[in-house]
């Protein structure tokens, strides 16, 4: 068992290098990078009253820019090495927890992801808590009363969520609660006038502002958990142990809360680390939609903005996330469920 | 049935299927969009139908694009056919043009004068959903982006399956080294993240349609080999296969007409969850602006103008009940089959 999570803590660092090398490659091979970006503006701003727009065109003669200060920007950004090296030269920085420079904002690009967190972190606790608060304990009750009037307009609800994918639901409620009713903001985290408000006033605010992301987010995750926990519970149920505990002259409430409810939450442990992932990349979809300034959005901005620092840093916190969530997800499962074994079968998902 | 030769296990399947009724009725409804969907151009198009003109009659909806000057109009570029129909009617001299019941296309800038786009729905101006931020008619552009997702899904689907069962299944019937190699590729291939690094990639090389496919497929075909791997490691030591070896029955005719079969609970109830996934994943990316260049028309696309242009709801309401209908039927269907596929019964006690 022990062996199975040094070898899985192991394998990050090939997936890491296999990931990044990738994407840092296919950022490399670009036209429209930095430079590019740079020259274009140095241009634009130098073109101001004459003509010489076709300064990039040739790259001499016209441009604002010598070619010792095009040298120059490109030994900045480690544009005059071949990209395998400087792949190397930017790993080496990441080790050094040296994510680099962001080309759109001229700070450090941690610093940059660093602003974005707890706004992407608030979220993600959140989803967390509403998703295991709502979907276990609305599992159980459809198992209990499966098949009633409850079960059934309640799994209609289920799933319609499971088909629907969250950001519909996302753009549905903007448009409903928001442009058309306006029961709440458009969007954004908080109001203009935060600052003055009271602290009851601003956590009013930080809800009114969170309630429909938090209910696009919610449907991302809520059929899956629910059904995921009716199931289980329904499989436990039906098992020997529970019948034995019946015949026994135990309480059929008794019976599902001190028996059965334990081990159906087994199959939920095991996307409990998926979850964690979520609390910090947050969704891009959900926060371009309520334009909430958090991880994601942050992500889908630097790409159009051909921010490649920013890019491959989001990359590299988001992968090792995601690495780590799924460990985790094993250790959870190890954790509730003692019979797990890992590394033994050598076919685990 | 006989004439399909099939087997009573399959028909029993059928069957059961059948009986789950909102998931056949949405099989039904979802085939006969489809067949609406490939004769899309007789529908909803800016060409019409059918003109008289002087006595001869023309069909212009799958020829060669007429010339104004082919009905006495004074311009050489395409037929206006609304205009045309306009005029036939005002000219009362027996030609009359047949329009489809949408008669714009997908593409066409709709403006007129005295209004901005996006005009409201109107029956009048035969823009029954409205137009968009353009001035193109919406029920046009979601016919087409349908379709386009549709064959989109379909493409993905096959690519996925064609890499996913022949990986997985050598993967499961081999084992071996082999097995090994694919379980670190895939372990190491599902921790790609897997939308932001399509981002990156369609920022990086704006895509046509079929790279995006193959993107989309050479981050996406790890789930289908896993479960065709574990089915056909199941299959793999049952007696039948062990037969088949022992009668001289060669590797890929075990697989091809021995396992195969019998693993095609796993391959069909997968097909409408991966055609629905295609399609939610077709229209984020859409969205967000890294999926099809424009002007294609795509749901996506319209969902961000609809969000853009708040004030003007029946954009955003057309594509969302659009997505809505379509993924609810696509998931109707997948549950009836897994159900025809796979009863699962509990008992209980209280």
């Amino acid at each position: 068992m022990t062996s199975y999570f040094v070898r899985r803590f192991l394998l990050i660092l090939p997936t890491f290098i296999g990931v990044t090398i990738l994407v840092f490659t296919l950022t490399r091979l670009v036209p429209g990078g930095p430079i590019e970006r740079m020259l274009n503006e140095a241009a634009l701003a130098g073109a101001e009253g004459s003509t010489t727009i076709s300064a990039g065109i040739d790259g001499r003669g016209g441009s604002v820019l010598s070619d010792e200060q095009i040298e120059q920007l490109k030994r900045y950004y480690g544009f005059d090495k071949p990209v395998i090296l400087s792949y190397f030269d930017w790993l080496g920085k990441v080790f050094t927890l040296d994510l680099g420079t962001s080309t759109r904002y001229t700070e450090p690009v941690w610093e940059t992801i660093k602003s974005r967190l707890p706004i992407s972190i608030f979220y993600g606790v959140a989803t967390l808590i509403l998703t295991y608060g709502v979907c276990i304990p609305l599992g159980i009750v459809k198992a209990i009363k499966h098949k009633t009037a409850f079960d059934n307009v309640s799994s209609a609800l289920v799933f319609f969520g499971y088909a629907i994918p969250s950001y519909v639901v996302g753009i549905a409620c903007l448009t409903l609660f928001a442009a058309n009713l306006e029961w709440f903001p458009l969007s954004g985290f908080v109001s203009d006038d935060f600052d003055d408000l009271s602290t009851i006033g601003k956590a009013l605010d930080i809800l009114d502002h969170a309630a429909l992301p938090l209910v696009a987010y919610l449907a991302g995750s809520f059929a899956v958990t629910t059904m995921l926990m009716k199931n289980s519970l329904m499989d436990n149920l039906a098992a020997d142990y529970v019948r034995t505990a019946i015949a026994k002259g135990m309480a059929f409430r008794r019976a599902v809360f001190a028996h059965a409810c334990r081990n159906s939450l087994i199959p939920l442990a095991t996307s409990f680390g998926n979850t964690i992932t979520l609390v910090i990349t947050g969704s891009f979809l959900i926060e371009k939609i309520f334009n909430i300034d958090g991880f994601g959005l942050l992500g889908f901005e630097s790409l159009v903005e051909r921010d490649y620092p920013v890019v491959m840093g989001i990359l590299v916190i988001s992968s090792l996330l995601f690495l780590i969530g799924n460990i985790l997800s094993d250790i959870c499962v190890a954790f509730v469920d003692p019979r797990v074994k890992f590394g033994s079968g050598g076919s685990n998902q | 049935m006989s004439v399909l030769n099939l087997n009573p296990q399959t028909i029993k399947q059928l069957k059961r299927f059948r009986s789950i009724k909102r998931g056949y009725w949405s099989a039904i409804l979802l085939a006969v969009l489809l067949a609406l969907c490939l004769v899309a151009e007789l529908l909803v198009n800016s060409r019409a139908l059918m003109v008289s003109y002087e006595g001869e009659l023309y069909f212009p909806t799958y020829t060669a694009m007429n010339p104004g000057s082919t009905f006495g109009l004074e311009y050489a570029y395409e037929t206006n056919y609304r205009e045309l129909r306009e005029k036939f009617e005002g000219e009362d001299e027996g030609n009359w043009v047949l329009m489809p019941p949408v008669p714009y296309n997908a593409f066409e800038n709709d403006l007129r004068i005295g209004s901005y786009p996006p005009a409201a729905p109107s029956f009048e101006d035969q823009h029954y959903l409205g137009t968009d931020t353009t001035g193109r008619d919406i029920v046009a552009r979601l016919v087409y982006g349908f379709r386009i997702a549709i064959a989109f899904s379909g493409l993905l689907l096959t690519f996925n399956y064609v890499a996913g069962i022949i990986i997985g299944c050598a993967m499961g019937y081999f084992g071996g080294a082999f097995d090994l190699l694919f379980q670190r590729v895939i372990e190491i291939w599902s921790n790609i993240p897997f939308l932001y690094v399509i981002m990156i990639v369609a920022s990086v090389v704006v895509p046509s349609f079929l790279t995006l496919v193959i993107v989309m497929a050479a981050l996406g075909w790890m789930q289908l080999t896993w479960n065709m791997r574990t089915s056909t490691y199941k299959e793999k030591g049952r007696e039948y296969v062990s037969a088949a070896q022992a009668l001289g029955a060669g590797n890929v005719r075990i697989i091809g007409s021995h396992i195969l079969p019998n693993t095609i609970a796993v391959i069909v109830t997968f097909v409408p969850f991966s055609i629905a996934s295609g399609i939610t994943f077709l229209t984020a990316l859409d969205y967000l602006g890294f999926g099809l260049p424009p002007p294609t028309p795509s749901w996506g696309e319209l969902l961000s103008q609809g969000t853009n242009q708040l004030q003007a709801p029946w954009i955003v309401t057309s594509v969302v009940v659009a997505m809505v209908i379509v993924l609810l039927m696509v998931t109707y269907v997948g549950e009836a089959i897994r159900e025809a596929f796979d009863p699962k019964q509990f008992t209980y006690y209280e």
